[in-house]
């Protein structure tokens, strides 16, 4: 279990895309002086390649993905061709569950797992000894933990586009991520500075008020539209606590986020039938927003979705005064 | 008259020698199929011949590729390996634990060394979060097996300090109470941490998925001091069986040899559980079933504990990576599925007795 | 052949005192038995003699003191058949009688050639060869006495206690273990000393009887001497006859009112 996170050689790596990325970022057209050599056809691309903490001699042609959240990054780099197998619970796209793959992410089977002939595995954490029955079997792992800012997701996906010989199209993906996520939310503050005092919400992560607190990615997210989480403060150092459902009547927010409409069946009508939550404001302005369980729980491209659904959800709350 | 060695050494004698070598060849063939099955890898039947190839001076061509072969050698025998050496502890621990306390439902985690350890691997792995994911060593194993050994001096010291005898009932309801005092510490702390309990219970289930040789060589000192220190003490656990003051009276000191026995067992014990989790049941149907062979004398029922137990694992190992494949089943959830027939065959056989 | 000496026992349980200062030597070869209501700590002596309870005082066999830490010295010294003795259900004859060499085997090691000769001696003198192999739940209770007093004898023992060892017998296997018990004695020089409820019984095979009343020794000598009816009925409570046959039986018969 000795996983050598993003520390050193990930801040490589981050200065060789930060140096793309700010060339990316400043003109439309593609960039021309950069300190790499970063063509934007696959077949030319400089290996061997070190990211994300590992060391790739060739372009991985067979790579196994136990992360639903790295599923969705790597077909959204077009690495899609390069993946074999992905777990139980990659769900999205729909080439993934094409593939027909199950493994588990939990309860891995490194047999199985070594039975695809990968060349690179990723993965989001390590049950136990994963990384080092994989590298007994000479198989690269890439670990990507949880992220816990915006910036950390765009750092994951830029390290797996290097890894995977697309790092031009990684690049790309995160400043158009950046873009779209920034004018989402500087067009709705706009609407948000209109309504004067600032806007609270509660953040439904399952049916028994399990929520987050906005040192979560989650949370940060929802930060940058300025709105507050009565999560907050409820529990020091818990970033994911568990609130009775009087701290949350009482707490009143103006908005109620639903994260467990997949897992839990839960709609607007269920919340509104809930012992005492009849008065709270956002049941009678009907300030319910059902997320989809997945986007939400995810750090990879589908966060910009999640970043409108907010957006949307904002732009029709009424005032409650 | 009868010769000294004609009736006196026992009949049953040879039956536990023929027991014996049928248990050592069983084991063998036992590693053998659990070396040639799994999900992946080469084909069952090219295993054995690939294993022929390896002894040295022999060459044969089995068809095994080398990354197949690797498969085999760096993941499925240490899991074998170790499906022996934890089977193998979990029974002659729960045996040894049914001699001391004199009760045959008794399992090697009665004084608290499964609550210990759980909660030592939930403080690892809440903590892990933060702050120890670049250590050197990894803290799993250490937290489990120290948890352990912690929860069962605390039981030793609780029995101690509320009975002048320490007699085996206050040892037991003080296992109990740290049993019970350590999980209730474990949810508690679960509760405020959601986020683990995922991995905790995955451990709780026990597995023999993610061994390693690194994990084999951690087990095996503390298993073979241990399970030579019980083979030791098997005619005083005979001994034993008369009771504390008949034991007494014949020249046992009684104190000295629980305790010993206790220590001994729960050091493998914490050893095996620090590495594979919680696998339960091995440790009460593999003696019973032992008992139902050959007689419940500890003489015979110890070594033989040993040698059923590796065979029990490394077979019950083999569903475990197998049935839900490409996932794991959980090796303690096969062992539960075990448990249950077992016991109403036990209850059917007991019934024909007294 | 060995003395066994009390000097000042005293025992007592959670400060209730259950026997004080009983002084008594017995000889080699000699049957003592203790006699006295029940709670008179006769079970108390034997068992501090058995090393099962702290005693102030000193218990000595041939003049040397029994350590206080050795529980084997004592068992190679001391055998001891309780009143009600354990018999695990699932353990052979065989077995059980080798639990009593157990003060002569290493502590980790495995019986010798010699431990199996004294075990197979024992078996044939007490007629238990036969069940060498069956289960020791499964014999009737006057074998089951045959069986203890063998694993007694297996410990090689100068000294023989006995906690009322006719307790659950018919009077035929009642006859049969006491005079078993008195016909070893005398081949192996045993020191007996029995605590025993049947006053004629334990009159007619001790040597000495020793009264017991509340922990303290009220009467010591013959069984003429001690089993008399005013003495009886002091410290038993009891009205009772006492009956000298000619040969120097002492019975004791136990009378009824005769308002009736």
């Amino acid at each position: 279990m000795k996983m050598k996170v993003l520390s050193r050689a990930g801040f490589a790596g981050l200065f060789v895309c930060a140096a793309t990325l700010f060339a990316a970022c400043s003109e439309t057209s593609s960039s021309t002086d950069t300190t790499v050599a970063v063509e934007t056809t696959v077949s030319e691309v400089a290996y061997p390649v070190t990211a994300g903490g590992i060391t790739l001699e060739a372009q991985p042609m067979r790579i196994v993905s136990l992360s639903p959240t790295h599923t969705e990054m790597l077909y959204a780099i077009g690495a899609g061709g390069q993946v074999v197998a992905v777990d139980e619970y990659s769900n999205f796209p729909a080439e993934a569950v094409a593939l027909g793959t199950k493994l588990s992410g939990y309860e891995p089977n490194v047999e199985s797992i070594a039975g695809y002939e990968p060349d690179l595995v990723v993965i989001s954490y390590d049950p136990g000894n994963l990384v080092e029955q994989l590298s007994a079997l000479d198989i690269a792992v890439y670990i990507g933990n949880g992220a816990s800012s915006l910036e950390q997701a765009y750092e994951q996906i830029e390290q797996l586009g290097a890894l995977t010989g697309h790092l031009d199209v990684a690049v790309q993906l995160t400043s158009q991520m950046q873009a779209d996520i920034d004018a989402v939310v500087l067009a709705s503050s706009a609407s948000a500075t209109a309504m004067g005092e600032p806007i609270t919400y509660f953040y439904e992560l399952d049916n028994t008020y399990y929520t987050v607190t906005s040192n979560s990615f989650v949370g940060q997210i929802f930060k940058l539209f300025g709105l507050e989480n009565i999560a907050d403060g409820v529990e020091e150092g818990n970033d994911y606590p568990q609130l009775s459902s009087e701290v949350i009547v009482s707490s009143n927010p103006t908005m109620i986020y639903l994260a467990d409409t997949k897992c839990c069946a839960q709609t607007p009508e269920t919340v509104s039938v809930r012992e005492g939550w009849q008065k709270m404001d956002a049941v009678v302005n009907k300030n319910i927003v059902q997320l989809d369980d997945d986007i939400a729980s995810r750090w990879g491209p589908r966060v910009v979705e999640l970043v409108k659904s907010i957006s949307d959800a904002l732009a029709l709350v009424a005032p409650s005064k | 008259m009868l010769r000294a060695n004609d009736n006196f050494v026992p009949r049953a004698g040879t039956r536990v020698a023929y027991s014996t070598l049928v248990s050592f060849a069983l084991l063998t063939i036992a590693v053998l199929v659990g070396t040639m099955i799994g999900p992946a890898g080469p084909q069952w039947w090219r295993v054995p011949i690939e294993l022929i190839n390896r002894l040295p001076l022999i060459s044969v061509d089995s068809g095994v590729s080398d990354a197949d072969w690797n498969i085999v050698m760096q993941i499925r025998m240490p899991r074998v390996v170790l499906a022996v050496l934890v089977g193998a502890m979990l029974s002659v621990a729960g045996a040894s634990y049914q001699g001391v306390f004199r009760n045959p439902l008794v399992d090697p985690y009665l004084l608290g060394v499964a609550a210990g350890a759980g909660l030592g691997a939930t403080l690892v792995f809440t903590l892990r979060r933060s702050a120890t994911e670049n250590w050197l060593i990894d803290p799993l194993p250490l937290a489990a097996f120290a948890g352990g050994l912690i929860a069962v001096f605390a039981t030793y010291m609780i029995g101690s300090a509320f009975s002048k005898a320490r007699s085996t009932a206050t040892l037991v309801l003080a296992g109990i109470a740290v049993t019970s005092l350590t999980t209730a510490v474990q949810t508690f702390v679960l509760q405020r941490n959601n986020d683990v309990v995922r991995q905790v219970y995955s451990w709780i289930l026990g597995r023999l998925s993610s061994a390693t040789w690194g994990d084999v060589r951690l087990v095996l000192p503390y298993v073979v001091f241990s399970c030579g220190i019980l083979l030791m003490h098997r005619r005083l656990l005979d001994v034993l069986r008369v009771g504390d003051d008949e034991a007494t009276a014949l020249g046992v000191n009684i104190r000295r040899v629980r305790l010993t026995v206790v220590l001994a067992a729960t050091l493998g014990t914490a050893a095996a559980v620090a590495v594979s989790g919680l696998i339960g049941f091995v440790g009460i149907i593999v003696p019973h079933t032992v008992r139902l062979i050959v007689g419940s004398s500890y003489r015979r029922v110890l070594p033989l504990s040993i040698l059923c137990g590796a065979i029990f694992l490394v077979l019950a190992d083999i569903p475990s990576r197998v049935l839900a494949d490409p996932a794991e089943t959980p090796i303690g959830v096969v062992t539960a599925f075990f448990g249950a027939p077992f016991f109403l065959i036990l209850l059917r056989v007991r019934k024909n007795q007294v | 052949m060995s003395t066994l000496g009390f000097c000042d026992l005293t025992i007592s349980y959670d400060g209730d005192s259950a026997v004080s200062s009983f002084n008594n030597l017995v000889n080699s070869g000699e049957w003592l038995c203790l006699i006295g209501p029940n709670g008179a700590g006769k079970s108390s002596v034997l068992r501090a003699v058995a090393g099962l309870v702290k005693y102030s005082g000193s218990v000595a066999i041939d003049q040397n003191e029994i350590p206080a830490t050795s529980a084997k010295w004592r068992a190679q010294n001391i055998a001891y058949v309780p009143q009600t003795p354990l018999i695990p259900e699932d353990m052979t004859v065989y077995e059980y009688v080798l639990l009593g060499r157990n003060p002569h085997i290493k502590h980790f090691a495995s019986e010798t050639k010699q431990d199996v000769d004294v075990i197979e001696k024992v078996m044939t003198r007490l007629d238990l060869t036969r069940f060498a192999h069956r289960m020791v739940g499964t014999l009737s209770g006057g074998e089951r006495q045959r069986l203890v007093i063998a694993r007694a004898l297996a410990q090689e023992a100068p000294v023989l206690l006995l906690d009322e060892p006719t307790a659950a017998l018919d009077i035929g296997h009642q006859q049969q273990a006491l005079e078993l018990v008195d016909v070893l004695r005398r081949e192996r020089g045993l020191t007996v000393v029995s605590a025993m409820h049947d006053l004629t019984l334990a009159g007619l095979y001790a040597d000495r009887l020793v009264l017991m009343h509340q922990g303290v020794c009220v009467a010591s000598g013959s069984a003429q001497s001690v089993l008399r009816s005013e003495t009886l009925a002091e410290f038993y409570g009891v009205s009772a006859r006492v009956h000298h046959e000619p040969d120097g039986t002492v019975v004791v018969i136990p009378q009824r009112s005769t308002s009736n």
